[in-house]
């Protein structure tokens, strides 16, 4: 089967080590709320902005999810220390997406899907199956690896916090857009590539139809 | 949405703390009898009553042999023209845990069996599938697995669909809701005035999804998706986004709440889960439909609930009988219909209840094939 997707509007960001300006002050105003939020989630909210995403479907991926809680937990296991409690609750892989959801009362369906190097993948191909039911859907993805001796399991991924973010729709126009991460020369995880890829073709003056094989 | 084919349960496998299969786990339900004991062995020395899988194989053996199962009872001969939809909200991090805690480092951790991807990459040494994809969101991983084979069915998109919900035991999740203070030393009490908190369990539950049934087989009917967008770890404290999940549900299913004869409820045992879900049913059913948590003989096996309770939910339809509920002796909610023993009755519809941290919502109906 083969779904004709159009990409409405993309977003993409990527640091080093850390992205530096996510405008969290500024988006999230509460500072009790604003206190709670993952990296992931920081950067989730981010990317809604910049493509004006409140409300709706989404279809969130990360391969290795919420990583530096989950790197606190461990920490404190090793210590025979208790657990953190937000560490905990922000541990599970659809922590970023939810937090999206209570900043603008987004009381829709929310997947949250996690394939390894296939993430961006199957985020594209979910997005083309729901998106057949007529709505927009917003397609999301992250990963925040940045944590202490990362090194001793990291050596290719040189940008550690990374996202990016398409809203897309069922199209029966052509595709104009093939899918090519070959000279892809930026180290971000696998899990984003394709994504990635298609954000950086975006152009909001031309259509952008791709074709999804299912 | 237009309907192209529907989608049956038509074979389960199964490994959890209280059976191997769907008959002996169901026998056991409906006999109250529990393997949740009480285990210091977790986190700290802290007691904490927990629900472990009693077998002299590994974890991820069991999770193969339970595929090798499926085969085995099924019209397949390979998993080729099979797409694997994995429901899970740990995956590799008890694997994690052992290399990390015995090194004191990651570098013997490999990530490929550190994530959720761990379960498809442990199952493609030994089959090969069409596709695969899996869901992590936390409690209600593999209820979303179960809809999402709902729906790539019903749009026609695939004939077979195998899902997987399996969650391992780990340090992380024991300690994690002992550090929320919701774990109970006792077998959990869901709806009971008195109860004081869940039991952490893991489990193993397969179900194949085809558009064809067999004998036995149950109906996907309808499926349910909300978000509380309230508080990462309560829910609605009126069961808002509970209610809202299962009205879909029941309204994909082009059905009426009346039509419900009975609740598998998500009943994890805590405080908040419990009085919210309790509002949602009351709010959308008054007392008709039947209601029991089964995590009272199961524990809360996390992101393999959803799989789990769906072929609890297949026995109650094929047996035509609603189980007991166990550590049931003063239900806090006077007005919906709790049942005390097992009733046989005519059952054509069921509901199944799964929700998580991040106000994730799902509700799944089931039905009897006419």
């Amino acid at each position: 089967m083969r779904i004709n997707l159009e990409i409405l509007d993309a977003a993409f960001i990527y640091g080093k080590d850390e992205i530096v300006e996510l405008q969290t002050k500024e988006l999230v105003p509460k500072m009790v709320t604003r206190r709670r939020l993952t990296r992931a989630a920081k950067i989730a909210i981010y990317l809604a902005n910049a493509v004006n995403f409140k409300v709706g479907r989404i279809v969130y991926g990360s391969s290795f999810g919420e990583i530096p809680a989950t790197a606190s937990i461990l920490k404190s296991i090793k210590n025979n220390e208790n657990i953190s409690p937000t560490d905990f609750q922000n541990s599970v892989y659809n922590t970023a997406a939810s937090y999206l959801s209570m900043l603008y009362g987004n009381q829709n369906e929310i997947m949250t899907i996690s394939s390894g190097d296939n993430t961006a993948q199957n985020l594209l191909k979910m997005g083309a199956i729901k998106a057949l039911d007529g709505d927009e859907i917003f397609l999301i993805a992250t990963e925040t690896l940045n944590i202490p001796n990362i090194e001793e399991v990291n050596s290719c991924i040189d940008y550690l916090e990374c996202g990016v973010t398409l809203k897309v729709k069922v199209t029966k126009m052509s595709p104009n857009t093939a899918i090519n991460t070959d000279n892809n020369v930026i180290k971000i995880p696998n899990s984003l590539q394709e994504l990635f890829f298609l954000a950086q073709q975006f152009d909001n003056k031309k259509k952008c139809i791709i074709e999804i094989k299912i | 949405m237009i309907i192209k084919n529907k989608a049956y349960i038509t074979d389960t496998a199964l490994i959890c703390c209280s059976g191997e299969n769907e008959e002996q786990l169901f026998h056991n339900i409906c006999i109250q009898n529990s393997f949740i004991k009480k285990d210091s062995n977790y986190f700290n020395n802290i007691p904490a009553a927990i629900a472990k899988i009693s077998s002299n194989k590994s974890f991820f053996d069991n999770l193969l042999l339970k595929c090798e199962e499926i085969l085995l009872h099924s019209n397949l001969k390979t998993f080729e023209d099979t797409l694997l939809i994995v429901g899970s909200s740990v995956g590799g991090i008890a694997i994690t845990e052992d290399i990390y805690l015995k090194n004191g480092d990651y570098k013997k951790v490999d990530p490929n069996y550190h994530n959720i991807q761990t379960i498809q990459t442990i199952l493609e040494k030994k089959f090969k599938f069409l596709d695969g994809v899996s869901f992590s969101t936390a409690c209600t991983s593999s209820a979303n697995a179960l809809g999402y084979a709902h729906e790539v069915i019903t749009k026609g998109i695939y004939k077979n669909v195998l899902v997987l919900g399996v969650d391992q035991l780990s340090q992380t999740t024991v300690g994690g809701f002992l550090s929320l203070g919701v774990l109970s030393s006792e077998p959990c009490k869901p709806f009971d005035t008195n109860r004081d908190g869940m039991n952490v369990s893991e489990a193993i539950a397969c179900l194949l999804v085809q558009t064809e049934p067999k004998d036995n087989s149950i109906e996907i009917c309808g499926v349910g998706y909300s978000s509380d967008a309230y508080h990462m770890t309560h829910p609605h404290p009126d069961g808002l986004g509970a209610k809202s999940a299962m009205e879909k549900a029941i309204l994909q299913a082009e059905i009426t709440p009346k039509n419900i004869d009975y609740i598998n409820a998500h009943g994890t045992g805590t405080g908040a889960n419990d009085s919210a879900e309790a509002k949602a049913i009351e709010n959308l059913f008054g007392n008709i439909p039947y209601v029991t948590s089964t995590k009272s003989i199961t524990g809360h096996t996390l992101g393999a609930a959803g799989a789990l309770e769906a072929i609890i939910c297949k026995q109650i339809i094929n047996n035509q009988t609603i189980p007991t509920s166990t550590n049931l002796n003063d239900p806090e909610n006077k007005n919906i219909n709790l049942s005390t023993q097992n009733i046989p009755k005519e059952i054509n519809y069921v509901v199944s209840n799964s929700f998580a941290f991040g106000g994730n919502n799902c509700s799944l109906v089931f039905g009897k094939i006419k």
